[in-house]
């Protein structure tokens, strides 16, 4: 089983701090890390492969230094790596990251499955695996929170929805994109990190994938930023002291009142 | 409670109000049980280590505190200092009742000195606030206490805390080079500042660092800073055996050459339970024991040549995997198993004793068999982990669960004799960062001299001579 698990450097969100003038992330001085929600994609394909054999290829589109998120999925153990990584893929929005990513795909040949976490911790719009899909014309599963075993023409997954699941089998090939409970990232070894350090990492263009620069970058992005800004989060408070059992009985009706008149339950 | 006889007056509404113009109308908590009880204990769990102040106090200067130590050494009053209560000896417990003087509203980083690489704060900052304002100066205060979430950096120095960074950076008292402070009698006096090299007189700064708030009542403290290192490694680390990983620990510093930032050390019991706890699925069942240990530097390269020596010498120790951590995501995920493991024994039982021996560290391994032995002796778990590099072991008594709480207590005080007179025969002492506090207080002989301790008691009594100052622990005066 071939697989693709394109990933995304994010900045540790944990340590993010926002430029309050103009609404964006200062990413300089933060620690760049794999989307953290790649990581289950990362440890369902590893899986699949120490179970059915083949090979796991990451990609991952971004500057020069995306390369180390690259040799850490090596180190947790897929096999190849691939960078996109060229001036003219800068700015691009999801449609245009798809594109790009799907164009890099096309040139690997042939491939059972393509691997996608749900969306990534910094853009969180959960549109690009599937606009990869729709690129490569391929059938798509999202929210994958089970892999339910597959044989040579299909795979069969459970679907997270709202109240449940859906049990599917999609065509191979394929694209996922996986939520948390579909498997449990593994650590990177020594002997993986080791294995990692040595690795070649081919950086492609965009003429390597023989893209259409139209349809690159800010210039090939159909959606733009107009503003962004970081919500007002008006919380009211209000406190209730209760000493004894009736003062207790009269809060709990003065709450439930309260309530009701804010129709919440 | 704890009973305990003693000749000081209580707080009346008339010293109260006295108080309340010292300090102001709010800062006063006088007669409201429920609002002094907090203030009973620390984070040790026992009931029978609490005991209620009779009022508390949240002075806001080194003025205030200066004039409510005056007052009680008129009105014969017991005083004991508190930071955030997350001590773990029962240092901050008000034994002798009196006065609780809180120092939460001390809490301002005074200044950042640069140039200097130097800090001086307030004692009631809390420890992690002091490197999340240094971070942008790529400075840090390389001390870390496991609990530096939540705890005052005043606490820190009063208990000389250690932590999981000691084996490269040491302990609190290492960063400490000034204390302004109140006197048992009620003066202000300073001693040290920013000078890092100072042999005027007694060495009274680090006097102060460790004595458990009965010597005196920090208002401000000089830390020493150093430069923050960029990059820091883990290694998570599964051995089959005990013996394998503390083998691993001292040819970590010799062979390799390498002083890690940190050398944890879990045992079997422990990694079981905090993985349990955590959901935490690395292989962990076929795991004797565990080590984490962490390298840093300025330099990529170099830390990656560090941490791959490293754990190529635990594999040649035996160890069946290594696990590398160089991000948030994977750093924490590690740490979370270390620092998981007394929350994890608190779901087995609440009654536990959590105990910080410290032996030379070629000793660890001799120390393990004991442990069985005293958990085989009592019937309960005594989990074992903590600060391979420095010797500093957590080990753990937990009640077992069947058992009977009476049952508990009756064995528990024989159950830390042993674990204590083990110790001290492996060379070793009762307390590596926690502190005696009144908990160890009656240990104390088991590791120190009739002499020794008499000279401790002198100093008190010359500086306190009313015994005001967190009376009832160490020793009795």
């Amino acid at each position: 089983m071939k697989i693709i698990v394109p990933i995304k450097q994010v900045p540790e969100t944990g340590a993010v701090k926002m430029d309050e003038t103009t609404g964006t992330m200062i990413r300089e001085g933060v620690e760049a890390i794999i989307n953290p929600l790649d990581l289950y994609g990362i440890e369902l394909a590893i899986r699949l492969r120490e179970q059915f054999g083949g090979e796991v290829v990451t990609i991952s589109m971004g500057p020069p230094k995306a390369e180390k998120a690259l040799r850490e999925a090596i180190a947790m153990g897929c096999d190849r790596g691939i960078l996109l990584s060229d001036r003219a893929f800068a700015g691009a929005d999801t449609w245009a990251t798809a594109y790009a990513l799907s164009q890099a795909i096309r040139k690997e040949g042939q491939f059972d499955l393509i691997i996608c976490g749900e969306r990534a911790t910094d853009g969180d719009t959960g549109q690009v695996g599937p606009a990869i899909a729709s690129f490569l014309d391929l059938p798509v599963a999202s929210y994958v929170s089970k892999f339910d075993g597959c044989d040579a023409k299909a795979v069969r997954v459970h679907r997270l929805v709202e109240d449940g699941y859906e049990v599917l089998e999609v065509g191979l090939p394929a694209v996922l994109t996986v939520v948390k409970e579909v498997s449990d990232p593994r650590l990177p070894t020594l002997r993986g990190k080791q294995k990692a350090r040595k690795a070649e990492i081919p950086v492609m263009t965009h003429e390597a994938i023989d893209a259409d620069p139209e349809c690159l970058g800010l210039k090939g992005s159909p959606t733009r930023v107009v503003k962004i800004h970081r919500p007002k989060v008006a919380r009211q408070c209000t406190k209730v002291v209760a000493a004894d059992e009736a003062a207790v009985a009269k809060a709990v009706d003065g709450l439930i009142k309260m309530l009701e008149s804010k129709d919440l339950i | 409670m704890v009973q305990v006889r003693h000749p000081y007056n209580k707080v009346t509404a008339r010293i109260a109000d006295e108080l309340r113009k010292i300090v102001g109308e709010k800062y006063v908590v006088f007669g409201d049980t429920e609002r002094l009880e907090p203030y009973s204990h620390d984070e040790v769990a026992e009931a029978e280590y609490a005991h209620m102040p009779e009022a508390l106090v949240r002075p806001g200067t080194a003025e205030e505190i200066a004039a409510i130590v005056k007052l009680a050494n008129r009105e014969r009053i017991a005083v004991t200092p508190r930071g955030a209560g997350s001590g773990l000896s029962g240092g901050a417990v008000p034994l002798c009742g009196g006065i609780v003087l809180l120092c939460d509203r001390m809490n301002r980083v005074l200044e950042i000195d640069a140039a200097n690489m130097m800090l001086v704060c307030e004692p009631g900052v809390v420890t992690n606030e002091i490197n999340n304002q240094l971070a942008d100066y790529g400075l840090v205060f390389a001390g870390y206490p496991m609990s530096l979430e939540t705890c005052y950096i005043g606490g820190n120095v009063a208990e000389n805390a250690g932590g999981g960074k000691a084996v490269k950076y040491g302990v609190t008292g290492r960063y400490i080079t000034g204390v302004e402070m109140v006197s048992p009698t009620g003066e202000i006096v300073r001693y040290g500042g920013k000078c890092v090299k100072d042999v005027t007189g007694y060495n009274m700064v680090q006097l102060m660092v460790g004595s458990e708030g009965t010597l005196g009542i920090f208002t401000k403290i000089w830390i020493k800073l150093m430069p923050l290192p960029k990059e820091a490694v883990n290694l998570l680390v599964l051995f089959e055996t005990v013996q394998q990983a503390i083998d691993a620990v001292p040819r970590i510093m010799t062979s390799g050459g390498i002083i890690p930032t940190a050398i944890e050390f879990m045992d079997r019991l422990s990694v079981q339970a905090s993985c349990r706890y955590l959901n935490e699925t690395i292989p962990y069942e076929k795991c004797g024991a565990m080590l984490l240990v962490e390298v840093d530097g300025s330099d990529e390269a170099q830390v990656e040549r560090d941490y791959e020596k490293v754990g190529e010498l635990c594999v040649e120790c035996g160890a069946i995997e290594v696990y590398v951590a160089d991000n948030h995501t994977t750093r924490e995920r590690i740490w979370k198993v270390r620092r998981n493991i007394a929350e994890a024994f608190k779901v087995v039982s609440p009654h536990q004793s959590l105990e910080d021996i410290v032996v030379p560290i070629a000793n660890i391994p001799a120390m393990i068999p004991e442990l069985e032995k005293l958990s085989a002796k009592y019937d309960i778990q005594i989990p074992c982990y903590g600060h391979a590099g420095d010797g500093n072991l957590h080990a753990t008594p937990v009640k077992n669960p069947s058992a009977s709480l009476e049952h508990w207590h009756a064995i528990l005080p024989h159950i830390m004799e042993e674990l204590f007179k083990v110790t001290a025969r492996l060379g070793g002492t009762i307390s590596g960062e926690h502190g005696i506090g009144h908990k160890r207080k009656k240990y104390l002989p088991l590791v120190m001299g009739e002499a020794e301790i008499e000279m401790m008691r002198q100093i008190k009594r010359a500086l306190d001579p009313n015994n005001i100052l967190n009376p009832g622990k160490i020793f009795d005066v």
